[in-house]
């Protein structure tokens, strides 16, 4: 089977936009959560979310295209531009418009533009509807209009998975270059933090909030409450080993093996199941850092906790882990980031930090790295759960044959 | 095409074992078989909401429907109008494949349009309207929960994926599926997908003026746009060796499919057909058939001015002088178009057609036009067919070409 690599990442993100800026966000131990200033939140309990800053769609998009243009698509095609350029990638020059694909995972993209369209429908009835609202409302529009501005003609899809939807993005991006399907694939996760879509995390009760110690993203720390949402796109570009070492290109890492899991077992074994098939599908030894999902939701850290030394009993207190989401909130597609992150990782052998860390919960019991760690990092144990049923783990490593 | 015969035969090859649908014309397999012979219309006025003030008032609702007969009062409370139909449709598969759960790494790829709308609406209007409505209402709306209450109700444990690219959603989940049991990463996957009607679709293809005033009428002089349609359709897609193994009835085999972006526009087609006829082109090389093998075309025809006419152009540019001697029918004259369901909704039809030596008819078509004039099968008719090829088109340049084949061709 061939081997797929990552030639390319392209970040937009809370801690940072661009992979530069984003990685000294990261070893920073930058919090990207905020008080939101964007709309108004006294309705709600939480307050706070991990708002990207300072976009500028003009840097990469026409001015006219923009204001056509929903906040997630403009990070797809921003994100998308990044990491052609990073893969030394021209869509025309390099690979022909067919052999290149995009599948992205897209969470509420156009849920902004559904809800405004809906609140015309019941507020001013069908007589006065706006055209240009609806056909951004669906969840493709993200990767349709990056496909256009790229001019990208290979397989194009976009795919939700609850909150494993860019890793799901990124195994059906594997199978489409492993079935010859393409040569190049766009694949990765774009989230779009609307105040709607926040109204909603917020009426579910599954958001940060402040009961006395802030509101914070805290994974794994005693005192956590809820995830903080968030959003940003996360891309990378794929290629087949082979091609890449034809081009002679950087490979920032290999795509190793997946897991996934779901139906209705108790999760712990499930993500405990979803782990050893991954080592077993890598032929891993051994994990040099785990990228973790938890995401300060008091039931998805403790199931996290459980898989790890449920499958790992003797070594998971020595291996390093990171809760990436405690700076970058959570978004369903968020998995992108913090796969961009692994990626930067395992190039630069730097860990970085778990922050708001503050009062461990005795039930975890797992190495959580708190300040910036300098380790030579091979291969990393990158987590997806979403605690409505699906688990999913990708086994990322050094692209350079160490591993 | 030599080579590509012979790589598809090293291919893994993937066969379909179960099926199971929920629509406006048939409520079973055996129903929509029915309604799908007769050529009958499921297209009515709506009931679900209030469309007065639209500029039509039809769609192919699922009438006479009470979930109560196939869920319990505390099990509905958490599923939307779509997730019951995925349900009842999934139940009717597995119990078709008859796969007695032998072991099998099994898995879910669904493709979904508006999903849990419906219910996010009712949330909505509420609190427009200034009140506290039911928090719950909101959880269907994340696209990927049929996916998910399916793996959780009937405990499948593979990989789990939904597909949300409108109108082809379907169509690209039923490809992926396949190709996940290809890769090794499953033995069996549960394919298909689910669309409920829902304010929002609705008022916006209105918005769009894509809206037919009257029962679509596909490929017909007298069209002015789509009807829209909702329900479910799920197949058991397997190994053809596992398949055979077990002695499982195959429905046929998916010999080929491609997926592709037309990088034109976000709703229109590219207007002379060419991005189309790439893309089925694709689908016949993936599959290394020739396109004088195809027996039926199973159009995306979804009754628009636009889309009826560049998927004409694009056929007569595949299939250039034979294109007038192939059947091509749309069943959104008869079930509407389904949006996220409508490429499992075509998939079992084609499938059917193929087993029961029958073409299903574009229903209501009389007449047709300078560019739309190819043989789209007013009447029911009945025909052998051992290669479907299916289209599935969507917003966005989101195009799917699905070709089905006897297994025993």
């Amino acid at each position: 089977m061939d081997a797929v690599v990552v030639t390319g990442i392209g970040v937009i993100s809370p801690v940072g936009i661009g992979k530069e800026e984003f990685w000294k966000g990261l070893i920073e131990g930058r919090d990207g959560i905020k008080e939101i200033a964007a709309f108004d939140t006294t309705p709600f309990r939480s307050k706070k979310g991990a708002l990207v800053k300072g976009f500028n769609p003009k840097a990469f998009i026409p001015l006219l295209k923009i204001r056509r243009l929903d906040r997630a698509s403009q990070f797809a095609i921003a994100a998308s531009r990044m990491a052609l350029e990073d893969a030394c990638i021209t869509i025309r020059k390099d690979v022909t418009p067919e052999r290149a694909g995009i599948i992205l995972g897209c969470g509420f993209g156009g849920v902004a533009n559904a809800e405004a369209f809906h609140r015309g429908q019941v507020l001013r009835g069908p007589g006065d509807l706006n055209p240009i609202l609806f056909p951004n409302t669906v969840p493709n529009a993200a990767a349709s209009h990056t496909s256009i501005d790229l001019g990208i003609k290979g397989p194009n899809s976009t795919v939700v998975q609850s909150f494993c939807t860019a890793e799901a993005a990124v195994l059906f991006g594997c199978q489409q270059l492993r079935a010859h399907k393409a040569d190049v694939i766009v694949t990765g996760g774009v989230d779009e933090l609307s105040p709607i879509l926040y109204r909603g995390w917020d009426a579910l009760r599954l958001t940060a909030w402040d009961a006395g110690d802030g509101e914070r993203s805290a994974p794994y720390d005693l005192k956590r409450n809820g995830f903080v949402p968030g959003e940003g796109a996360g891309i990378m570009i794929l290629e087949r080993e082979a091609d890449a070492l034809r081009r002679n290109v950087r490979i920032y890492g290999k795509i190793r093996s997946f897991s996934t899991a779901g139906g209705a077992a108790y999760p712990g074994d499930k993500v405990a199941r979803i782990i050893s098939g991954a080592l077993k599908r890598g032929g891993m030894e051994t994990i040099d850092f785990i990228d973790s999902a938890a995401n300060s939701s008091p039931l998805l850290d403790a199931v996290e906790a459980e898989g790890l030394k449920r499958v790992l009993p003797d070594r998971c207190c020595d291996i390093p882990l990171s809760a990436l989401k405690s700076m970058l909130g959570e978004g369903i597609a968020s998995g992108g980031v913090r796969m961009a992150a692994d990626l930067l990782i395992l190039e630069r052998g730097v860990i970085p930090p778990t922050i708001n860390y503050e009062y461990p919960d005795p039930c975890c019991g797992l190495r959580i790295v708190t300040e910036g760690l300098h380790a030579s990092v091979k291969t990393i144990l990158h987590m997806g759960i979403s605690l409505d049923g699906t688990y999913m783990v990708i086994l990322v490593g050094r692209g350079d044959g160490v591993s | 095409l030599i080579r590509e015969r012979e790589m598809k035969d090293k291919k893994k090859k993937v066969v379909i074992t179960g099926m199971g649908i929920i629509c406006a014309t048939g409520g079973t397999k055996g129903e929509f078989l029915a309604s799908l012979r007769d050529g009958r219309q499921g297209i009515r006025g709506v009931t679900l909401f209030d469309c007065s003030g639209y500029p039509s008032q039809f769609a192919a609702q699922i009438e006479e429907y009470d979930p109560l007969v196939f869920f319990d009062k505390r099990e509905l409370r958490r599923l939307s109008r779509v997730d019951q139909f995925v349900l009842i449709a999934a139940q009717e598969a597995l119990a078709d494949a008859e796969l007695n759960r032998d072991g099998g790494h099994t898995g879910v790829c669904l493709g979904v349009g508006a999903g849990g709308m419906l219910s996010a609406e009712i949330y909505h209007r509420q609190l427009l309207g200034g009140k506290r409505p039911r928090p719950s209402l909101l959880l269907p709306f994340v696209p990927s929960y049929a996916a998910d209450r399916l793996a959780e109700r009937y405990h499948l444990q593979g990989p789990k994926t939904t597909i949300t690219t409108a109108c082809s959603s379907s169509a690209t989940a039923i490809a992926y599926g396949a190709e996940l049991i290809r890769g090794g990463e499953a033995d069996v996957m549960v394919c298909g997908g689910g669309e409920a009607l829902s304010e929002l679709t609705f008022g916006g293809f209105c918005s769009l003026k894509v809206m037919d005033p009257l029962p679509c009428r596909p490929f017909d002089a007298r069209r002015q746009g789509l009807s829209l349609g909702e329900g479910a359709a799920v197949l058991i897609l397997e190994g053809k060796e596992r398949a055979m193994g077990r002695g499982a009835r195959i429905y046929g085999e998916l010999l080929g499919y491609s997926l592709g972006g037309e990088a034109f526009h976000i709703t229109a087609p590219e207007e002379t057909g060419t991005e189309e006829a790439r893309i089925m082109r694709e689908a016949l090389r993936d599959a290394g058939i020739r396109p004088e093998e195809v027996d039926y075309i199973n159009a995306h025809g979804t009754g628009t001015i636009l889309n009826d006419q560049v998927e004409t152009l694009a056929i007569k540019e595949v299939w250039r002088k034979e294109a007038y001697q192939l059947p091509i029918s749309s069943v959104k004259s008869m079930v509407g178009h389904c949006l996220g369901a409508a490429g499992g909704v075509e998939a079992v039809a084609s499938l059917l057609a193929m087993r029961h030596h029958f073409i299903p008819p574009t229903a209501g078509f009389e007449q047709g036009d300078e560019i739309c004039d190819l043989d789209y099968v007013p009447q029911k008719r009945e025909a052998e067919i051992e290669i479907v090829l299916s289209n599935s088109f969507a917003f966005g340049g989101n195009c799917t070409t699905l070709i089905f084949g006897k297994e025993d061709r």
